[in-house]
C-alpha cells in the first residue's frame, strides 16, 4: 500500500480536532469528510489526496468514542494513520468498520519520515519502506484480534474459526 | 499464509489470585480459546442519539433484529437544548437525530427516556440513578465516558458505532483483554469540601499522563477511595478515559449497595445479590496487577487545567508553566505546551489565580450530580456572579434537577444570577446550543479541555464544582481552601 505522508508533529491529537462536535449530527460521510481535521488544520481538506497517510506522535485519537473520527479521515482519502501510539477506542473503531489502518510505529520511522514522503506499507511483513528516502522501518505487529478483523475486512465480516 | 502478521497473545496464568477486573471478565466469557479473541457478554447496553443511528441502519440493511431489547436502554442527551423543553428544537439536524432515535426505539422495541421523560438525563447519570447499573455486570455505550459506571464495580466502557451495532445484534463483543492497573489513593484530605474527587482524578492524570492507562482497566483502591461517596467515585471513574484507560473500577462496598437499594430498576432479589457481590467482587490478596501507581492526597490542592488536554493541569496555587519546563521530555512535549499556551492565550509565569474568566459551566457526566450541585451552592449562597461572567448550571438529569429543586438549591443559583437549566450534556461538547464563543474562557466542571471542545475557539479550564462556583463569584480562579465551606 503506497501513499504520501501528511505529518503532524505532535502528541495527543484528539477526536475533537479530528472531527469537531458540531459535525457529529452529519449523517452523510462525504459531507463529514469536508470537516476532517478542521479543529487542527483548516487546510487539511484542500491538501489531502486519495491514498494519503497521516503520521503523528503519541496517543493519536484520544478522547471521544465517535466513530465519525476514522470515518471522516477515511472518506477524505486517508488509508492509514501511522503514530507512535493510539488511544484504544479510535484504534478499534478504525479497524471495526475497515475505515483505515492504525499503524503503530517506532521512533526511527516517526523521526525520519517527512511531510510529503512516499512510503509503502506492507502489513504482511510489518515493514514500512520510505521510497523517497530509500529507508525501511519496522511497524509494530497487530494484536491477534485486530489482525483477524483486518484480514476479514471489518468486525461484521469476522468469523472466528476454532480448531 | 496470513495476510496480516500479528503477534500471539500470552496464555493466561492459572492458579493465581485474581483482580476484580479479571473476575468480572471471566464471568462474561462466552467463548475464549487459545489463539483466538474473547467473545464477551454484555449485560446492559445504553444508547443515545448521536452514536446509534448508523448502527440501526446497519441492522435494517442486514435484516437483523435487536437481540435483547429488554437489556437496551436509550435516552437523548448530547444534542438536546437545555432551555425551555416546551419549545421546538430549532437546529434541524439535531431534531432529526432525536426523531431518528425515537423511531429506532419504537421499531426495535427499546425503552426510551425521551426529552419529556422524568428519567431523561445524561446517560451516565441516569444509569446508576435508576438502578440499571449493577456491580459485577458489563455495560457498554457509544460514549467514552461509560467508564463512569465502574464506580459500582461494573466493567463498563465506551465503544464505537460498529460495536454498538454488534451489541444490538448479538449482545456480545469481540475484545482484546485489557491489563489490570492498580491506582492507590492514600491518605486523608484536610478539607474535603474544597479538595474534591475531581482534584484527585485530575492529579492522577497530571501525574500518569493522558496515555498512562492505555490498554488497561484501572482499579482505584485505598482509603482515599473508600472515603468517597458514590457520586464522588463516579467522578473518579468517569475520567479514567482521560488517562487513556478502557475502564475504571472500584470494588463495591456498603456505600455501593446502599446507593442502589430501592431504585426504580433495582432487581427484586437484590439482597441475595448483595450477599454474592460481597463475597465475589474484590481483588484477591495475591492477585497481580500489571502496573501500579500511588497518589498521596493529604496535601493535594484544588486543580486547574491550563492547557488543551486534561494532563495539562496544575495546582491553583501555581503559575502557568513555561514550555521550557517540559524540555526534559521529548520535543513533542515542549511543542505541545507551546501550542496549548498559544491556543489558551496564556503567558508562562502568570498565577492561576490571576486568570480572569468569561463563562462558568457546572454540568456534564463528570460533575452534575446532586452532591456536586449542593457543594457548589454552598459557595455562592447570598452572593452574586461577577458582572463580567455568564454562569450556568445544567443538572445531569431531570431527577437531579427535581431533587435539587426540592431542596431549594435552584433558588440559591438563580438568586446568584446563575442560569438554571434542563438536563443534558450541554456545554461539555459543543453539539447543542450551549457553546462558548471564540476566545471565551470558561471554568468548566466537564472532562475535556481539547481545542474547540466547548465551541470553536473556546478556552476550557477543567475544575471541580466548588472551584467553578467560586470562580463565577470572583470572576477569576480562587483557592477554595481559603473559603469557609463547612
Amino acid at each position: 500500500m503506497k501513499g504520501n505522508v501528511i505529518k503532524y508533529e505532535r502528541d495527543n491529537i484528539d477526536t475533537d480536532v479530528i472531527i469537531p462536535g458540531q459535525y457529529l449530527k452529519i449523517h452523510d460521510y462525504a459531507e463529514l469528510a469536508l470537516h476532517a481535521m478542521e479543529g487542527l488544520d483548516p487546510n487539511f481538506h484542500s491538501k489531502v489526496k486519495e491514498g494519503d497517510f497521516i503520521l503523528s506522535g503519541r496517543n493519536f485519537g484520544c478522547g471521544s468514542s465517535r466513530e465519525h473520527a476514522p470515518i471522516a479521515l477515511s472518506h477524505s482519502g486517508i488509508k492509514a494513520v501511522l503514530a507512535l501510539s493510539f488511544a484504544r477506542i479510535f484504534y478499534r473503531n478504525a479497524v471495526d468498520g475497515a475505515f483505515l489502518l492504525p499503524i503503530e510505529i517506532e521512533r526511527d520511522a516517526y523521526s525520519n519520515i517527512s511531510e510529503g514522503d512516499e512510503i509503502d506499507i506492507d502489513i504482511s511483513n510489518n515493514t514500512i519502506k520510505n521510497l523517497t528516502k530509500k529507508q525501511t522501518y519496522k511497524m509494530k505487529p497487530f494484536s491477534e484480534i485486530i489482525g483477524k478483523i483486518i484480514e476479514s475486512g471489518g468486525l461484521f465480516k469476522y468469523k472466528p474459526i476454532y480448531d | 499464509m496470513n495476510l496480516v502478521a500479528y503477534s500471539s497473545t500470552n496464555p493466561s496464568m492459572i492458579n493465581m489470585g485474581k483482580t476484580l477486573f479479571e473476575k468480572i471478565w471471566e464471568d462474561h466469557i462466552v467463548v475464549e480459546k487459545k489463539n483466538n479473541p474473547s467473545l464477551i457478554y454484555i449485560d446492559r447496553h445504553l444508547i443515545h442519539e448521536v452514536t446509534s443511528p448508523q448502527a440501526f441502519d446497519g441492522l435494517r440493511m442486514n435484516n437483523r433484529s435487536v437481540r435483547r431489547p429488554d437489556l437496551t436502554i436509550a435516552t437523548m442527551d448530547h444534542n438536546v437544548p437545555t432551555n425551555d423543553r416546551s419549545l421546538p428544537i430549532l437546529d434541524q439536524t439535531s431534531a432529526i437525530q432525536i426523531q431518528t432515535l425515537e423511531k429506532n426505539c419504537k421499531d426495535f422495541g427499546i425503552q426510551l427516556f425521551d426529552i419529556t421523560s422524568p428519567n431523561q438525563g445524561i446517560v451516565h447519570v441516569i444509569g446508576p440513578q435508576l438502578g440499571i447499573t449493577l456491580p459485577g455486570t458489563t455495560i457498554v455505550c457509544g460514549d467514552s465516558h461509560t467508564s463512569t459506571h465502574g464506580a459500582f464495580g461494573t466493567l463498563s466502557f465506551g465503544i464505537g458505532t460498529s460495536e454498538v451495532e454488534h451489541v444490538l445484534a448479538s449482545q456480545t463483543l469481540w475484545l482484546d483483554k485489557p491489563k489490570p492497573f492498580e491506582i492507590r489513593v492514600e491518605g486523608k484530605r484536610k478539607n474535603p469540601h474544597a479538595v474534591t474527587a475531581k482534584d484527585i482524578i485530575l492529579s492522577i492524570i497530571k501525574n500518569i499522563g493522558t496515555a498512562g492507562g492505555t490498554g488497561t482497566v484501572i482499579e482505584y483502591r485505598g482509603d482515599g477511595i473508600s472515603d468517597l461517596s458514590m457520586e464522588q467515585r463516579m467522578t473518579i471513574c468517569n475520567m479514567s478515559i482521560e488517562a487513556g484507560a478502557r475502564a475504571g473500577l472500584i470494588a463495591p462496598d456498603e456505600k455501593t449497595f446502599d446507593y442502589l437499594r430501592d431504585r426504580q430498576y433495582t432487581p427484586k432479589n437484590y439482597e441475595s445479590l448483595v450477599d454474592y457481590w460481597k463475597d465475589h467482587l474484590k481483588t484477591d490478596s495475591d492477585a497481580k496487577f500489571e502496573k501500579n501507581y500511588t497518589l498521596h492526597i493529604d496535601n493535594i490542592a484544588p486543580q486547574v487545567s491550563w492547557g488543551t488536554n486534561p494532563g495539562m493541569t496544575c495546582d491553583v496555587t501555581e503559575s502557568v508553566p513555561s514550555p521550557e519546563d517540559f524540555s526534559k521530555g521529548d520535543h513533542n512535549q515542549k511543542k505541545g505546551a507551546e501550542k496549548a499556551l498559544e491556543y489558551m492565550d496564556l503567558k508562562p509565569g502568570v498565577l492561576i489565580t490571576e486568570i480572569k474568566i468569561d463563562r462558568v459551566f457546572i454540568g456534564s457526566c463528570t460533575n452534575a450530580r446532586l452532591e456536586d450541585l449542593i457543594e457548589a451552592s454552598k459557595i455562592i449562597k447570598g452572593q452574586k456572579v461577577s458582572p463580567h461572567v455568564r454562569a450556568m448550571v445544567v443538572p445531569g438529569s431531570q431527577m437531579v434537577k427535581k431533587q435539587a429543586e426540592d431542596l431549594g438549591i435552584d433558588k440559591i443559583f438563580i438568586d446568584a444570577n446563575f442560569e438554571w437549566r434542563e438536563s443534558g450534556c450541554s456545554m461539555c461538547l459543543g453539539m447543542n446550543p450551549d457553546i462558548l464563543s471564540p476566545g471565551e474562557r470558561c471554568a468548566s466542571t466537564s472532562n475535556r479541555n481539547f481545542e474547540g471542545r466547548q465551541g470553536t475557539g473556546g478556552r476550557t479550564h477543567l475544575v471541580s464544582p466548588v472551584m467553578a462556583a467560586a470562580a463565577a463569584i470572583e470572576g477569576r480562579f480562587v483557592d477554595v481552601r481559603k473559603m469557609d465551606l463547612n
